[in-house]
């Protein structure tokens, strides 16, 4: 993280030159984009629902690369903002009957405002790193216990979405295998790109840069660095609501452990580390990497090739290959798949 | 040139695995017979790993001996004696994963799913049932919620927390009038999710129609509690004389020793489907101190002899003592054998509705067969009491299913 | 290779200001004093905490019942906090796989106790292989991974977590066990009781932070530990092999999570998943006492554990947990290093 962001520092303080080349995201955004559609109908179903799990992932992941990432602000909460996104999708549909898509739009106001307010009060008091995520980590904590214990939202037992008879884009339902599901997920996720490619490029992008890099600098230089970094967290967190949010409708049922539990926010954390934290494509990459990782793990080790026969059947096993690549991908690309290829491109 | 060589190797290597993983024609192996093209596939969805590994690994080698059995009776007759095959699928405990090894499963050909412990995996998993119009028959998971979305496709032999709570507390009410010493109030220790609330909800209401003051009901959070010394204190201090505790098997675990400890003037301690109290290891675990301790749970029928034979059968294979879980696994895969004895046809819709209208035995105590009712409830799902007798649990009642009188009061000492 | 991860750590450390490692954070006389005022304070509203529980409740028993299974719970959670933060301050890691070696001492206990070993004997056993398992982790897999970002460090341990549960699953299968302390019985402490098992455990976690301290005061290792943390490429210039340092100080946290594992044995249940029941709580701890702070962490987890039992009788319908995090974080805003500075 510091070899690549030495660059911004040094421009950051004064103009904001944009020393990447941003047209070429946004064009590779459309390439990927429209070679992305046809996937679907190719995919037998169960995979077709592994790729709108990477997809999910990845908007999770996008949202708290914003924060985290770009902002420098480390969390590992942001089950929070996952959760009210869900939530909010959840109880508006089945409490009040409201369309998911105006659930999607309340659950990322009310995530940018509760991340507001968490960001306010970890700013003002001046949290920083460990204790900066710890903090994060508990309000996502006692979100999950209120939810666990609250009338309001049902308790522990959650949300079911009441299934339809017809398959209808206001509801957000299809059938079952419906290639509608995945296009959504992928127009989301296009959205969320395009956006953290415009809000980099932005100046507000790069004063929270520059805040990242060294914050007692830009606040030298006039940049009122708390203003930016709270709309640095507000941004991060409805992205991530969104994904909450069309979880919600696609898996059809929430409960406070799947919305507001740690793994959740381990699994936000996740893609952007293997990917690469900080770089527009790092979510992305690192979620097409992890996502589908525990699944082939999973059917190498139902079927094994004939030398690793002896360890069919074993419980656990395909969790400790998961592990095991974890750490190995996480030890020889510090910088994540992304990182480590610009690093190469770079030198030549 | 040592970095080019370690980027390459990490980035191959979840490919290659991909790529191995994508290549293998899944479910094609499994069978052991070669003959995949004529067997008659069931999916099994249990947690195999995680915190419910335990219990997840039992009910898929319940669901394992079920199939084995249909075919060594020589398959399904009407179909021309075609063999079953199971392909079991790993949950890990998660709703996502649930749900893409349920789509998986009926891709590979399932045609009907049993599973899958957890509460909202099961809810997960009935959804794509549902959409996908195969039958899926839940063994355990006992959340109401889940066959109140009036699915058609989604069958559940267990009892209900609801059904589990009322019959709890008429058990409780009935065994201590006829050992003459009537409860008066019962105070409740139970864990917070859904399934506890449920139960306790129940259970009170129940309780409070005989009559039973019920009070004070104390909630506690499973995943992370390590102590209920102050709450079992507090128990004590209500003057209550029975303890009702719902909850799963750390944290019963947990309750008992803090009833050792406080000794609270209790005529006994009563579990409503707790995961402790009627399991083989608890009595082992807590030693004396889990002498007399009820539990009205569903639980399988040693007085059968089916179920002897397959409790010693599962004991040699295995080498474990057979849980209840395995035993509503193993019947659930007879209630989709049957369905397709019975419609004839190996097409999900077909065998959906054979489920539907069939009736199936069980090894389950209970006052009949397996009978589903129009949400898919089994109609004939109730628990039995179970007690601590001799360092092992004995069923106590009802009369025709007791292998043992009950004792109320259960403690000497009181 | 050798230096430039160091010089990454300090980097690190000062621009994500992962532990209080700016040298003027870091009073040298003042750790010595002992903060009489701050330790008059949390009495005080502790002592407040109880009077109004006694208030909500309304039974004597119920309250004192609540404040010696606090204590004594808070004591466990002491113990389990005590390795974390010593890898926390010294290391900057956020070590995910701390319940995880908790587990496999748990389990290296029962398999003694089956051999026929005392419970505690197996002290004698667990500390140094568990010590001896945290040089190789350190070494072989953390070490390539100082000085890098928090998230990484984190996936790591994740991993390692993954691991260790999966592997304990795969050989000891996912059957609950349990090790029993012959003799343990109910033991009355004023109108309470409590387990002899968890009144040992307590009067083990009080001699080990006690052991901790002495060690990290008294010592040639524990002086060269403390600088590493203090300032690690000062250390390096002063002739201390910081490699060795961080090796052994890891290695200290996983004996800690060794010695925790077995006298906690005879109090859960031993399942492959029971360490990671700790994490949460043992996180919060190490905040509160202060990130590296040995007797900090005891106190943390006191306050912790009272505030779990004591919020149960404030909050009936909450999860206790709510409480703790709820105490969490009014420490965090208000005193975001720790009620304790940093002594280690």
């Amino acid at each position: 993280m510091t070899t690549t962001t030495a660059p911004a520092a040094t421009t950051a303080a004064g103009k904001p030159l944009p020393r990447q080349p941003w047209n070429r995201h946004l064009l590779a955004i459309a390439v990927l984009t429209v070679l992305l559609i046809p996937l679907p109908l190719i995919l037998p179903p169960a995979q077709a629902s592994v790729a709108v799990r990477v997809l999910i992932f990845a908007l999770m992941s996008i949202g708290w690369n914003m924060m985290s990432g770009f902002g420098g602000m480390f969390s590992f909460g942001h089950a929070a903002y996952f959760g009210i996104g869900a939530y909010a999708g959840g109880f508006l549909l089945v409490e009040h009957n409201v369309s998911p898509w105006i659930g999607m739009l309340v659950g990322m106001v009310i995530a940018a405002a509760f991340a507001t307010l968490i960001g306010f009060l970890a700013l003002r008091y001046k949290l920083r790193g460990a204790y900066f995520a710890l903090a994060t980590f508990a309000f996502a904590e006692m979100l999950r216990l209120w939810a666990t214990n609250s009338e309001f939202v049902n308790r522990a037992v959650g949300y079911h979405v009441p299934l339809r008879p017809e398959s209808s884009w206001w509801w957000m339902q299809f059938e079952p295998a419906s290639a509608n599901y995945f296009w959504i997920a992928l127009g989301l996720t296009v959205i969320a790109l395009v956006v953290s490619v415009q809000f980099v490029r932005s100046r507000a992008g790069q004063f929270t840069k520059a805040a990242r890099d060294d914050e007692d600098a830009a606040a030298a230089v006039g940049i009122p660095v708390m203003r930016y970094k709270l709309l640095t967290m507000a941004l991060s967190a409805a992205i991530t609501a969104v994904a909450g949010a069309f979880y919600v409708q696609y898996f059809l049922f929430i409960d406070p452990d799947l919305a507001f539990g740690s793994s959740v926010s381990i699994q936000a954390i996740l893609p952007a580390v293997i990917g690469g934290v900080a770089t527009i494509w790092g979510p992305v990459i690192g979620a097409v990497v992890m996502g589908p990782l525990n699944d082939v793990t999973a059917t190498i080790l139902r079927n094994p090739p004939p030398a690793l026969e002896f360890l069919q059947g074993r419980g656990g096993l395909d969790v400790i290959v998961y592990g095991a690549l974890l750490i190995i991908i996480v030890l020889l690309l510090p910088q994540g798949i992304y990182g480590a290829l610009r690093k190469r491109w770079s030198r030549r | 040139m040592r970095k080019t060589w370690t980027l390459s190797l990490a980035l191959a290597l979840p490919l290659a695995l991909a790529a191995c993983g994508g290549s293998a024609p899944a479910g094609t192996t499994n069978g052991g017979g070669g003959q995949s093209g004529g067997t008659i596939k069931i999916g099994s969805l249990h947690p195999l790993s995680g915190s419910s590994a335990a219990d997840g690994q039992q009910m898929d080698n319940g669901a394992k001996l079920a199939v084995e059995a249909i075919n060594d009776a020589g398959g399904i007759k009407s179909q021309g004696g075609k063999k079953l095959e199971l392909v079991s699928a790993d949950t890990q405990g998660k709703p996502e994963v649930g749900q893409s090894e349920a789509q998986r499963l009926i891709q590979e050909g399932a045609v009907g799913l049993v599973g899958t412990y957890q509460s909202a995996v099961s809810a997960n998993v009935s959804t794509v049932a549902e959409r996908n119009k195969v039958p899926f028959v839940i063994d355990v998971s006992s959340a109401d919620s889940i066959l109140a979305q009036g699915y058609k496709n989604t069958f559940r032999v267990q009892p209900s927390s609801t059904v589990l709570g009322t019959s709890g507390a008429q058990f409780l009410d009935q065994v201590s009038k006829a050992a003459g010493k009537p409860v008066k109030s019962v105070a409740i220790l139970h864990e917070q999710g859904p399934f506890g609330t449920a139960v306790r909800d129940a259970f009170k209401a129940e309780a409070e129609k005989s009559g039973i003051k019920v009070g004070p009901a104390i909630a506690y959070d499973a995943a992370s509690v390590s102590d209920l010394t102050t709450q079992v204190t507090q128990v004590k201090a209500s003057g209550a004389d029975v303890l009702m505790v719902a909850g799963y098997y750390r944290d019963g675990v947990l309750a008992a020793k803090a009833v050792d400890t406080v000794k609270p003037a209790l005529n006994a301690v009563y579990g409503v489907a707790n995961g402790a109290f009627d399991l083989p290891q608890f009595p082992k675990e807590v030693g004396a101190a889990g002498e007399g301790y009820f539990d009205a749970n569903y639980h399988a029928d040693m007085t059968k002899p089916d179920m002897q034979a397959l409790a010693q059968l599962y004991q040699s294979k295995y080498n474990d003592a057979i849980r209840t879980g395995a035993v509503l696994a193993y019947d659930s895969v007879q209630v989709i054998a049957a369905a397709l004895e019975k419609a004839g046809s190996a097409e999900p819709a077909k065998v959906r509705d054979a489920i539907a209208s069939g009736e199936v035995p069980t090894l389950i105590a209970g006052p009949g067969t397996i009978k589903f009712g129009p949400t898919g409830e089994n109609l004939n799902a109730t628990p039995i009491l179970m007690q601590v007798q001799g360092g092992a649990p004995k069923q106590v009642f009802p009369a025709d299913k007791a292998e043992a009188q009950p004792v109320y009061p259960a403690f000497k000492s009181q | 290779m050798t230096s430039t991860p160091d010089q990454d750590h300090v980097a690190a450390g000062n621009g994500g200001g992962v532990a209080t490692l700016d040298p003027d954070e870091l009073p040298t006389a003042a750790t010595r004093t002992v903060p009489w005022l701050r330790i008059g304070v949390i009495a005080a509203l502790i002592v407040v905490a109880i009077v109004l529980a006694y208030v909500r409740a309304g039974s004597g028993v119920v309250v004192v019942q609540a404040v010696t299974t606090g204590i004594l719970i808070g004591g466990i959670y002491g113990l389990v906090a005590m390795g974390l933060t010593l890898i926390f301050g010294v290391l900057d890691i956020v070590n995910f796989a701390h319940g995880s070696f908790l587990a496999l001492a748990l389990f290296l206990t029962f398999g003694l106790t089956q051999a026929g070993l005392h419970v505690y004997l197996a002290l004698a056993v667990s500390v140094p292989a568990m010590f001896l398992l945290g040089v190789l982790v350190q070494r072989g897999i953390l070490a390539g991974a100082m000085g890098k970002p928090l998230e990484n460090q984190l996936l790591i341990t994740l991993g390692i977590s993954l691991i260790i549960e999966n592997a304990l699953l795969l050989f000891f299968g996912a059957n609950p066990r349990s090790v029993a302390l012959s003799g343990d019985r109910g033991v009355p402490i004023f109108e309470a009781v409590a387990n002899l098992s968890r009144i040992l455990a307590f009067v083990g976690a009080l001699l080990l932070a006690g052991l901790l301290y002495l060690l990290l005061q008294r010592t040639r290792l524990g002086t060269a530990i403390r600088a590493v943390a203090a300032n690690d490429t000062g250390a390096q210039l002063v002739g201390i092999d910081t490699r060795v340092i961080y090796a052994v100080t890891f290695a200290l946290g996983t004996a800690c999570a060794g010695a925790a594992g077995t006298l906690v044995a005879p109090l859960v249940t031993i399942e492959p998943t029971t360490g990671s029941l700790f994490n949460i709580v043992a996180f919060v701890v190490v905040v509160l006492g202060g990130m590296g702070n040995v007797v900090g962490a005891l106190v943390g987890g006191l306050i912790i554990g009272l505030a779990e039992q004591l919020g149960g009788i404030y909050l009936p319908g909450q999860s206790p947990l709510l409480s703790v995090f709820i105490v969490f974080v009014l420490v965090l805003f208000l005193r975001p290093q720790g009620l304790f500075r940093r002594s280690a």
